[in-house]
């Protein structure tokens, strides 16, 4: 299957890599509705691989971005993410406040440094 | 309108009962009146200003939100995308990812099914996603039994359909704001997965297999070639599971 076409790449993903594999659980769901163990050992492994998953094409996006974001320095990409972090904690483990520091921080770490 | 909104309190079990499509609009208004609802918008504008930024087309994008459903998923198909990943290591992926959806059906399904048969749950399972299933679980109590089903499909289409206005919102917002504002927007996505990741990990397996992915990530990047994802996953997530398994075991 040839790559080489991005608008049927991003359309196989979608369809091929996105709504199949994702409504096959939900669909199964659905057939086997007895209730199932949320921490069955699978269950766990399972979880464990797809946040290792998540969290690495997180720090894709920040380390290697692909578009207009890697005009902005590394160090400054880092310290958002440090800095976004460290006020999740201090703001009594809030998202909000978490991404809202961060965005400051990456807004301002633009329009001075890069 | 005669029928007063229900302000949350449980309605007398003999109640006249309303017709479905009553139901249908109270959970349409409780989708636009829920502050989950808001952190929902501002993700996918986020992923919206993402995707402009990758380069994948809107109408993709779009689809994405229709038929996948699922913003972690959304954001591993861009994610491979701009890596150039083969398509069946992105599925595989994203089917590691959505495997949480079948326990959370398995769960939700007993409270919203009533007497609905086969085919309408089965068409409700596709909108099952983090938001709709948290507010199900915190709205269904003061919602009729019988009720429950048309009440979820009006809240869970409602979300969608914000979900593609914030989806094309973001990627005009990417190309017109200012650069600054531009690069915020772009970030707003990988800021608040982390986040929400390091929120919702429940023991020690989760917080490893994030720290390891993070860490793990930059490594295969260079040398993973194709399957560096899937690398990143079974590498990092198995460590952290090996290590939660042992110290479980000594404990």
């Amino acid at each position: 299957m040839s790559l080489n076409d991005p608008m049927l790449y991003a359309y196989l993903l979608v369809i091929l890599a996105g709504f199949l594999p994702t409504d096959v659980f939900r669909s199964a769901a659905v057939l086997f509705s007895r209730k199932i163990d949320e921490d069955g050992e699978l269950l766990v492994f399972i979880r464990a691989v797809a946040t290792a998953l998540l969290a690495g094409v997180i720090a894709r996006l920040v380390l290697a971005p692909t578009g207009d974001l890697a005009g902005v320095p590394l160090w400054i990409r880092l310290m958002t993410i440090v800095i976004g972090v460290a006020a999740y904690f201090l703001f009594r483990r809030s998202v909000l406040a978490g991404i809202i520091t961060a965005e400051i921080a990456i807004v301002g770490g633009a329009v001075l440094f890069r | 309108m005669a029928n007063p909104t229900p302000s949350g309190a449980t309605p007398p079990p003999d109640a006249p009962e309303a017709p479905p499509r009553l139901w249908y609009l109270r959970g349409t208004i409780a989708a636009l009146t829920s502050i989950q609802a808001v952190v929902l918008f501002s993700g996918f504008v986020g992923f919206g200003g993402l995707v402009r930024d990758i380069g994948f087309p809107l109408g993709a994008a779009i689809l994405s939100t229709l038929i996948v459903w699922a913003l972690p998923a959304q954001v591993l198909i861009v994610g491979g995308f701009a890596a150039g990943s083969p398509v069946a290591v992105v599925a595989l992926a994203v089917g590691l990812s959505s495997a949480r959806f079948f326990p959370m059906v398995a769960s939700l399904l007993p409270v919203i099914r009533g007497r609905s048969g086969f085919w309408t749950q089965l068409a409700s399972s596709h909108f099952v996603a983090v938001t709709a299933w948290v507010e199900s679980f915190r709205l269904m109590p003061g919602v009729p039994v019988n009720a429950r089903m048309p009440f979820f499909f009006g809240m869970s289409i409602t979300f969608i359909l914000e979900s593609c206005i914030g989806t094309v919102i973001g990627f005009y917002l990417a190309a017109s704001l200012p650069q600054a504002l531009a690069n915020g927007l772009i970030f707003l996505t990988p800021i608040s997965f982390l986040l929400q990741l390091i929120r919702n990990s429940r023991d020690l397996i989760d917080r490893l297999a994030l720290v390891f992915g993070l860490l793990l990530s930059p490594v295969f990047a260079q040398y993973g070639g194709q399957l560096d994802l899937l690398w990143i996953g079974l590498i990092g997530g198995g460590a952290a599971y090996a290590i939660g398994r042992r110290r479980r075991a000594k404990a």
